[in-house]
């Protein structure tokens, strides 16, 4: 019973519980509460997935006839084993392709651009600030950046990608983008990725506020988000309009925090507690 | 600092490398035909001790990358930058920004923010109204001052 009751979980985690979290947009103001409860639901996902498996143990091995639980022990099994594989999969593909990425880019920006100190700066009059983030990481500028910000909002541009790169928010994301590629497809939630996209970001404005305050990061924002064409794709917003009414909302009641910790608990520790019981 | 000592790292050379070619081939102007591995080597005279075969090694790897590329001249390779820095840069700036599928993008790299739709404008500009006022009302300063600037670059 438990094993397939661990598979079951492990669905409702991969697949309903994202669909209603990315809804709750009350806790886009909790940035980090809101990202250690994705994590955790990932997590116990997975956890529940590949405990499918063991807990199905205590039955083979306490019965006479192990056969009879075969109905249940077996697609127990097959899922755990199944997830297993995709997960090693996509993380070992997921895993060279974005490191193959970032290290062509950041050789070729390293010869291209100008370098001051650690900062690499691309002769270019078309704003733009990003990292390359990983264990060689680059903080990329353009000169049409330093042109069009003063410095206190250059100061919380600079601020919000350190925080990305201090944060290793690279790891983060890479972790979502490997369980999303490793869930099967129909089960996949892309609110879910870009739900954690977004509240990455607001985690690193967070830095840009304590460095500049808001005004300077929503100038900041305002300026890059004119400084270009939209993005080509139909139908893809940016993240801009999230992140400028978040700093207009301003911090969040503490109680948010404490509802997405708890709710993070849970989730990562329930598959635990049903082996456990499968093993009691 | 004439001589170099420690082993320079590829990457590094790779930039100086480039940058002597582009050198040479604003120099040469619109006749430049390109170095040879020797003549790039000859630049380095009194700036760094590199070994020939490394500049070969590098030239090599700029090629690859299709940053450099070269041409057979009688026994001798002759290599060309590809393209301008500001060329370049400009192709890389375009690649960064739009070449990319926009997941992949926002996964490998992490702007800051890079454009926002038409519609998006809007909305954007009645918070940061909201911002401002609201700062305005609390008596702060609309511009935080305190640490000195990060980046100084005039």
């Amino acid at each position: 019973m438990i094993p397939f009751l661990l598979a079951g979980l492990a669905v409702l985690l991969a697949w309903v519980a994202p669909g209603l979290m990315a809804r709750q947009k009350d806790f886009r103001r909790a940035p980090r509460s809101a990202l250690v409860a994705w994590q955790a639901v990932s997590v116990g996902g997975i956890l529940a997935a590949l405990a499918a498996a063991p807990a199905a143990v205590p039955l083979l091995v306490a019965d006479d006839d192990p056969a009879e639980h075969l109905e249940l022990v077996l697609p127990a099994v097959l899922v755990s084993t199944a997830i297993l594989v995709r997960l090693l999969y996509a993380g070992h593909h997921e895993g060279t392709r974005l490191r193959r990425v970032r290290a062509e880019h950041r050789q070729l920006v390293d010869i291209i651009a100008t370098h001051e100190d650690r900062t690499r700066i691309l002769q270019h009059p078309t704003p733009t600030a990003y990292c390359i983030p990983g264990r060689q990481s680059r903080l990329v500028l353009s000169q049409g950046v330093l042109d069009a910000l003063p410095p206190d909002q250059l100061d919380a541009v600079v601020a919000h990608e350190e925080a990305h790169l201090h944060g290793r928010h690279d790891l983060l994301l890479e972790f979502f983008s490997v369980v999303h590629r490793a869930v099967p497809g129909p089960l996949r939630s892309p609110e879910a990725v870009g739900e954690v996209r977004l509240l990455v970001e607001a985690l690193a404005d967070r830095a840009a506020v304590r460095r500049s305050g808001e005004v300077a990061t929503a100038r900041a924002l305002m300026t890059l988000a004119g400084s270009r064409a939209p993005e080509a794709a139909l139908g893809v917003g940016t993240t801009a309009p999230v992140r400028l009414r978040l700093l207009a909302d301003g911090p969040p009641h503490p109680v948010l925090s404490v509802i997405a910790y708890s709710y993070a608990a849970l989730a990562a520790t329930l598959p635990l507690l049903l082996l456990g019981l499968a093993w009691a | 600092m004439p001589h170099s000592t420690s082993a320079p790292r590829l990457g590094d050379l790779e930039r100086v490398v480039m940058e002597h070619l582009w050198e040479a081939s604003a120099t040469g102007g619109p006749g430049f035909e390109g170095a040879t591995v020797r003549e790039v080597h000859d630049r380095f005279e009194g700036e760094r001790e590199i070994a020939y075969t490394t500049v070969m090694t590098v030239l090599d790897r700029l090629a690859k990358k299709d940053l450099v590329t070269r041409e057979r001249d009688g026994r001798a390779w002759r290599y060309l930058p590809a393209d301008t820095r500001e060329a370049l840069t400009a192709q890389t700036m375009l690649r960064t920004l739009d070449d990319m599928d926009v997941t992949d993008r926002r996964t490998a790299l992490l702007h800051f923010l890079d454009g926002a739709t038409t519609d998006e404008l809007a909305d954007i500009k009645a918070a940061l109204a909201e911002i401002e006022a609201r700062a305005e009302g609390e008596g702060a300063p609309a511009t935080r001052s305190g640490k000195r600037g990060i980046i100084r670059r005039r």
